[in-house]
């Protein structure tokens, strides 16, 4: 009986498969292409799509209370146009003392990590908020960020070139985008 | 008279770059065009073997860059076709021994007198494809159902777009295997367009007539049997301007499916009655 389910089995699996792993195979390369011809198109690394992510979040908090979980960041393909689509779930307005509160106390740290920042360079978000401080004068801010990631370059050898290279690649392309509404 | 310039991409070596510009040539010349086809992958030329030239060839393109002759007495007569002729490229120099102006005089120069230029563009992105580029107004983009040619032709799009000269590119899907894409294992045609964004030229499927018809150094358009020649003479037609619908490749395909779906059916009854 066993011999008749085995060969039942195998006969079976010859028509069965093309229902359950290879209806994926073609999902799976349309889905992995989407992911990697938006990087080729936008030039951003998934490390710093995540880092705009963060950003963009503490951006948007200070005027509204929104679910973080539940943004969503993605590159979007209309006709021939890449275009950034964020979506952003609302939990509610804050009021003007809320915001007002909120850039005051967002300046002050900022004025702490900025002081932090010419002790000892560590972290990399750090850095990112120290070119955005000073965006408004743009040779400035890329020759400052040189300077850091060079520091940083030394001192902790144990990260790795490309954690560096996006470091840097993040600094020259945020300075002149997120300039503007950090350095209100 | 005032030819139109079109060179034929991919990014992606091996798609059927080379295969395409024989083909449509072939085509257009058998539609009662003036042709020239243009290899400019120089170094490392194939165009003349798919055409069945290579005997031929007495003097390349680089001969006429460096003047050791005219540029008609470059061009090779094809052997069926008085229409159709070829500018070989050179097989012992490199992409450096023609420039952007070069090749752009010579396609000035060949609009002249016959209706279509066709550039067979070297695999790349680097100087070959530049100077196959410079002369041309029109490009196809020539890719296969596969991740990595598809990612090239992406690349090679966003190239052209930024190009002013280039007024319009088309998509090529070549090499489409219209049982697989039924068993969902490779791409199918609006999914590579979808991703590409770029409007289809042409649909080939598979063919292993090709294959034999490289052999012989005879384009498979020529061969009124075949579905790939059919599909290529189609892309000519097309290129003329005639609204001409893309073949119906997933005829076969149901009928696969018809019959697959009617294996699984019966065994799925036996399985129910066990």
């Amino acid at each position: 009986m066993s011999f008749f389910t085995d060969f039942y089995n195998k006969v079976f699996s010859f028509f069965k498969p093309q229902e359950n792993v290879e209806s994926n195979v073609k999902d799976v390369a349309r889905s992995r292409l989407k992911l990697v011809l938006m990087q080729d198109r936008t030039n951003l690394t998934p490390k710093i799509l995540e880092q705009m992510r963060g950003e963009l979040i503490d951006l948007l908090s200070k005027y509204v209370e929104l679910d973080k979980e539940l943004l969503e960041l993605n590159f979007e393909q209309e006709g021939d146009q890449v275009a950034l689509m964020l979506s952003i779930p609302v939990i509610r307005a804050k009021d003007e003392k809320e915001i007002e509160e909120a850039i005051k106390k967002d300046a002050l740290l900022k004025g702490i990590k900025l002081a932090d920042d010419e002790d000892e360079p560590d972290e990399t978000s750090e850095e990112s908020e120290v070119t955005s401080e000073n965006g408004e004068e743009i040779t400035q801010t890329a020759e400052e960020g040189e300077s850091v990631s060079g520091e940083e370059n030394q001192e902790s050898a144990a990260d790795n070139n490309e954690e560096q290279a996006a470091v840097e690649n993040e600094q020259t392309e945020s300075s002149d985008n997120e300039s503007s509404p950090e350095a209100v | 008279m005032s030819g139109r310039v079109i060179v034929i991409t991919s990014g992606k070596g091996g798609v059927g770059k080379t295969t395409t510009s024989a083909n449509i040539g072939t085509a257009l010349a058998k539609a009662g065009n003036k042709v020239v086809l243009i290899d400019t992958d120089i170094g490392l030329r194939n165009l003349d073997l798919l055409l069945g030239l290579e005997n031929r060839i007495v003097y390349t393109i680089v001969d006429v860059v460096e003047e050791r002759c005219k540029l008609k007495q470059a061009l090779v007569k094809d052997k069926k076709n008085p229409n159709l002729s070829l500018l070989a490229a050179a097989q012992t120099r490199d992409k450096s021994a023609v420039s952007q102006e070069q090749l752009k005089d010579i396609c000035e120069k060949l609009k002249k007198d016959n209706d279509f230029i066709l550039v067979d563009c070297p695999a790349g992105i680097e100087q070959g494809f530049q100077n196959a580029v410079a002369g041309a107004s029109e490009a196809i983009v020539v890719t296969t159902p596969e991740m990595s040619a598809i990612r090239d032709a992406d690349r090679i799009i966003g190239l052209l777009a930024a190009r002013e000269e280039i007024e319009s590119y088309k998509l090529l899907l070549n090499r489409v295997r219209p049982n697989l894409i039924a068993t969902n294992d490779m791409m199918s045609v609006e999914d590579v367009v979808e991703l590409l964004a770029c409007d289809l030229i042409g649909i080939i499927p598979e063919d292993t007539g090709i294959i034999s018809s490289t052999n012989k150094g005879d384009p498979i358009v020529n061969d009124e049997k075949s579905l790939a020649g059919q599909a290529y003479r189609n892309v000519a037609r097309r290129i003329m301007g005639e609204e001409v619908e893309f073949l119906n490749l997933e005829e076969d395909k149901n009928i696969i499916g018809k019959i697959k779906n009617f294996f699984e059916k019966t065994i799925k009854e036996i399985k129910a009655k066990i």
